[in-house]
């Protein structure tokens, strides 16, 4: 596969090192292009920047770094568009319960009630898990997105 | 009542012992009689009745004495089940100081001779109600303490059951965290031999290392804090531990950028305590104090960051240590479950085990360790340990 030719854009976000590159180097030998970001505040800039199709996050980082940029991210027109994959070491159900917790809450300062996000893998996430997640994001994105 | 309850009569005259006795017994008592004070306290000691009544006046020791000591014996025995015995005088007429004296000794009542019936009713009566309320008083005691008791073990169980509760759930966080770290290891290797790349070969090899370092700590950490670990407290400089811990990380702290001060304490007087176990308490403390610094930003290039470590002996003998920097502080949450298994503010660098491990030896020492903290301003944690 040429560059250029890759299988969408994924951005990696996630405060350790370790997972950072672990995630980045499951999507980038299965032939995604790959960025990587420290932390919310990075992320945005090479979300803004580069506008991937996915972002694969850890939305529990430190200062609610995760969840920040899960919403600056849906309130963005453009952004808004990238699918979401929640990368957590909550476990699947009470990461939803957590989830509507704060979608119930008052939000409205922040630009509207959060959507609920596009995939979710368990930390440690195995590289089956988080390809099989992408990929459905992305054929569910591809779907519904307009033509061009 | 239920059993014939056990009377004891003591009277030097023959008449009234019979006439009384009879008397006695027909209203259901178990009578046993003495003519003398002395036969009646060997009687008294062998046969635990729980009434006596008797003369005042008679020869060899009196009614009053008899009654001081039955009631001292009686007292004595209280501590191991109790032992409770009501005393009657007998009384001649005109005794009525005497009376008086034996009421003032405890004596439940007193009947004046002639004895009417009316009288010896009323005060056997009185003799019936003192016992039992005392017996009422004293399973009502024992009910409550046996609540106490139960309640407090309820307690005890369930405070170590969520002890355990916390431990576990930490527990398997962290084992969570390394088993990420260990497969993406096995990936990136996998990877990085599959397609010959050198980066990923670098990258795996790398995760691997700190994974299984992180094993090692971890599992060492836990057998230190699983193993109970008896003090040997011995009488030495308190300031040691001290200032082996200023020397130990003066590299550390040097490599930082933070200042490392250890306020001098010129001849402060031995502590039986046992250093080498408050050296890994102070140890920890400093340490944590160092990275507080970091994360505020403090470091080579950023002068300002300084932990302050002190030693000060207290009035009553014990010693003070004290632990201060002017790094990130900690929030509400971390204030309050800073002593908890597995609760660390530094993320992956954490076991959260050290403090706990740092309160289990100052608490093995008698003393209390106490945390002021604010944020973005700094910490400073206490030790105290009585002498």
């Amino acid at each position: 596969m040429k560059a250029g030719e890759a299988r969408g854009r994924v951005l990696v976000v996630d405060d350790e090192m370790h997972l950072r590159l672990y995630i980045a180097a499951v999507f980038e030998t299965a032939g995604y292009e790959v960025r990587m970001a420290r932390d919310g505040e990075e992320g945005f800039r090479k979300a803004t920047e580069w506008k991937p199709d996915l972002v694969s996050l850890d939305l529990m980082m430190p200062n609610e770094g995760g969840l920040k940029l899960f919403q600056r991210l849906k309130a963005d027109a453009v952004l808004g568009q990238a699918g979401v994959l929640v990368v957590s070491a909550i476990g699947g159900d009470t990461f939803r319960h957590s989830l509507k917790l704060v979608q119930s809450g008052s939000r409205s300062g922040d630009g509207g009630r959060l959507p609920d996000v596009d995939g979710y893998v368990e930390k440690p996430p195995s590289p089956e898990a988080l390809l099989r997640e992408a990929e459905r994001i992305l054929e569910g994105r591809s779907a519904t997105a307009p033509a061009g | 009542m239920s059993d014939a309850t056990r009377l004891l009569l003591v009277d030097d005259e023959e008449g009234i012992r019979k006439v009384l006795g009879l008397s006695l017994a027909d209203r259901g008592f178990t009578v046993h009689m003495a003519e003398n004070a002395e036969q009646a306290l060997a009687l008294f000691r062998e046969l635990a009745p729980t009434i006596v009544i008797t003369d005042i006046k008679m020869p060899g020791m009196d009614g009053l004495e008899l009654l001081r000591t039955i009631k001292a014996e009686a007292d004595g025995s209280a501590d191991c089940g109790g032992r409770d015995v009501e005393v009657i005088l007998i009384t001649g007429h005109g005794d009525i100081d005497l009376a008086i004296q034996g009421i003032k000794l405890d004596a439940t009542d007193f009947v004046t001779k002639p004895i009417s019936d009316d009288a010896l009713d009323i005060a056997l009566g009185r003799a019936r109600e003192r016992l039992s309320m005392r017996r009422a008083i004293r399973e009502h005691t024992r009910e409550l303490e046996r609540l106490v008791e139960q309640k407090t073990r309820e307690l005890l169980a369930a405070e170590r059951l969520a002890a355990v509760g916390q431990t576990v759930a930490g527990l398997s966080h962290a084992i969570k965290n390394l088993a990420s770290g260990l497969e993406g290891s096995i990936f990136l290797l996998g990877k990085g031999l599959e397609l010959d790349r050198r980066a990923y070969l670098e990258q795996g090899w790398e995760m691997l290392q700190a994974n299984v370092e992180k094993i090692k700590n971890l599992s060492l950490e836990m057998l230190r804090y699983a193993r109970p670990e008896a003090l040997k407290p011995a009488p030495c400089d308190p300031a040691l531990p001290a200032r082996q811990v200023a020397e130990l990380l003066a590299l550390k702290a040097k490599a930082a950028g933070v200042e490392l001060c250890l306020a001098p304490a010129p001849d402060l007087p031995l502590a039986n305590i046992d250093a080498d176990a408050l050296h890994r308490a102070l140890m920890n403390l400093v340490g944590n104090a160092l990275d507080a610094c970091q994360t505020a930003g403090f470091g080579p290039d950023a002068p300002g960051g300084r932990v302050d470590l002190s030693v000060s002996s207290l009035p009553g003998g014990g010693v003070r240590y004290s632990v201060s920097d002017n790094g990130c502080g900690l929030d509400e949450e971390a204030k309050a479950r800073l002593f908890t298994a597995f609760f660390s503010t530094k993320g992956e660098g954490g076991s959260g085990l050290g403090l706990m491990t740092t309160k289990k030896i100052v608490e093995e020492h008698g003393g209390s360790i106490a945390v002021t903290s604010e944020i973005n301003a700094g910490t400073t944690f206490s030790i105290v340990i009585p002498g």
